[in-house]
């Protein structure tokens, strides 16, 4: 049972970080490969935050989604520049400091060994300590999450956001900012990957760099392509899906030591299976 | 009085070439004026000189004897010109409906804070917006093909809803590019009747136009571009019949 809850509220942050790579990746076109990057500095300016007693779990979680705000307005400025191609190794780079960052910055992300013991959440001073009332908190976070990802894309943002991934130059020439756009994407996308990496670390008490890692972006643009792009649906059914393969291996017997390099494996040949064969995905368009 | 539309002195070099030389010209308001010339004249680029999508090495634009030498695109939409592509870049991935959508100026909900704070407000602006974009399209005869992908659509129809998006943005001097080429008769005689009305609606039009059937049948004026240089500017039947002018345009050596 605890098994169950478990896997559905990792699932939950999952689908927040979903949400964030699809409103980036797919419907605005800005092709990011260090999502994960974002995610962890969230997770671990609420780590530290709650570790030292500063402050409580949701002004905590505040903080790092505008941290995070700011940050990916910050790694996605080079999109503005360079486009398309070119924006993906620059981000690829983006990726590889943070993880040397979050590995080497012992006194900040507790380096290779991670951070343990992270307290639990509270809500104003109530701490949430069972399955049970973490679930519930990520439930709620994940309503929130679609909400705002409905609104914003059937708003008139969504549609401006579609069109820049089409054509930049055609929404300059129909009068629009693209700077402006794009930006307030980033944003979004950053708060969403920041409040998921607050929830993360408090939910397993215990975060290291190797969530946050390349392997970690891949995974979330493995979810979006699996699930779907640019569906609110997609987004939600992306990572309930990779995250069941790993419970699902536990099933099979194959030795502990290999069960992550076959996770990865899998990983792989559905990414490149889906490409080749539904673009689109389960329940989405073409990425 | 200052001139609707001036260009004064537009030089455009791309490394050797020299697109535009010493071009100077004027458009004057409520007129068709047809800009035509041989295949690398440099029309596209007096069109991408006016809308500021690229900045020209010397010379000045003035639209209604304001300045427009260092705005952006978005700025010169909002001063009252747009353009057309002659590639179209349509968004082909939405429908005709939202591509209109996307040309009509500054709305609410472009923000998400408005979008999520503002929800209600947000679609009731929207339900006002989708009702003047059906309106454009039914005024270029999309009406019925409002909510088809724009992947969809015949070549023809692809066409009047670029001017369809134009119109959107309530720009009053449009550029058009190339707007009458690879249609067939039925859709030309649509395109032709568009512009007409366009313009007895008070709309200012500078139409590329390679077809001179075209040109004698909707110009009131036209410019005559050739390697970068204005050749000649003046009716449609005193530039036609100008023997030096056809010799250029029909395989000339010049």
């Amino acid at each position: 049972m605890d098994f169950l809850l478990s896997y559905l509220a990792l699932a939950e942050i999952y689908v927040l970080l979903g949400l964030s790579t699809n409103l980036l990746v797919g419907i605005a076109g800005i092709f990011s490969v260090s999502q994960a990057a974002v995610f962890g500095v969230g997770a671990y300016i609420v780590a530290q935050s709650l570790m030292h007693g500063v402050m409580g779990f949701v002004p905590a979680v505040l903080v790092a989604a505008v941290a995070c705000i700011v940050l990916n307005i910050l790694v996605t400025l080079p999109s503005l520049r360079v486009s398309g191609d070119y924006f993906v190794v620059t981000s690829f780079g983006i990726q590889l400091l943070a993880t040397a960052v979050f590995i080497n910055w012992t006194e900040g992300t507790g380096g290779a060994n991670g951070l343990p013991g992270i307290p639990p959440p509270d809500i104003f001073g109530y701490a949430l300590e069972t399955n049970e009332q973490l679930l519930m908190l990520t439930t709620a976070a994940v309503v929130l999450g679609c909400l705002v990802f409905w609104l914003t894309m059937h708003a008139p943002f969504g549609r401006l956001l579609r069109a820049i991934r089409e054509d930049e130059l055609a929404v300059a020439a129909a009068g629009k900012g693209v700077l402006r756009a794009k930006v307030s994407a980033a944003a979004l996308a950053g708060a969403f990957a920041g409040s998921a990496g607050g929830l993360y670390a408090t939910f397993l008490s215990f975060i290291d760099p190797v969530s946050f890692d390349l392997d970690a972006s891949i995974l979330l643009l493995t979810m979006v392509v699996v699930g779907g792009a640019r569906t609110l649906p997609g987004s939600i059914l992306g990572p309930f899906l990779l995250l069941a393969l790993p419970q699902l291996l536990t099933f099979i017997d194959i030795p502990t030591t290999i069960a992550a390099s076959a996770r990865q494996f899998i990983y792989g040949v559905l990414l490149i299976a889906f490409m080749l064969f539904r673009p689109q995905g389960i329940v989405g368009e073409k990425l | 009085m200052a001139p609707y539309l001036q260009a004064q002195g537009l030089e455009v070099s791309f490394g050797g070439l020299r697109a535009l030389q010493d071009c100077s010209f004027t458009i004057d308001k409520g007129r068709i004026t047809c800009l035509v010339g041989p295949n690398g004249a440099g029309k596209t680029t007096i069109f991408n000189a006016i809308t500021g999508f690229l900045t020209p090495n010397a010379g000045h634009v003035a639209f209604r004897g304001d300045s427009l030498d260092g705005l952006t695109p978005q700025q010169i939409v909002a001063k009252g010109i747009a353009r057309t592509f002659q590639n179209l870049r349509l968004f082909v991935d939405l429908t005709a409906l939202d591509n209109v959508l996307i040309g009509l100026p500054a709305q609410t909900g472009e923000e998400p804070l408005a979008a999520i704070f503002r929800p209600f407000h947000v679609a009731a602006a929207q339900r006002r917006r989708r009702q003047e974009a059906m309106a454009t399209l039914e005024h270029v005869g999309l009406a019925d093909r409002a909510h088809e992908f724009v992947r969809n659509l015949s070549y023809g129809e692809q066409k009047l809803l670029t001017v369809a998006r134009v119109l959107a943005t309530g720009a009053e001097l449009i550029l058009l590019d190339e707007p009458a080429s690879g249609l067939s008769a039925g859709a030309l005689d649509a395109i032709m009747a568009l512009l007409r009305r366009l313009q007895a609606e008070g709309k200012t039009l500078l139409v590329v136009e390679h077809n001179t059937r075209v040109v004698q049948k909707i110009a009131d004026d036209v410019l005559f571009l050739h390697q970068g240089h204005l050749m000649a500017t003046g009716t449609p039947e005193a530039i036609i019949s100008d023997p030096a002018l056809a010799e250029i345009y029909f395989g000339g050596t010049i």
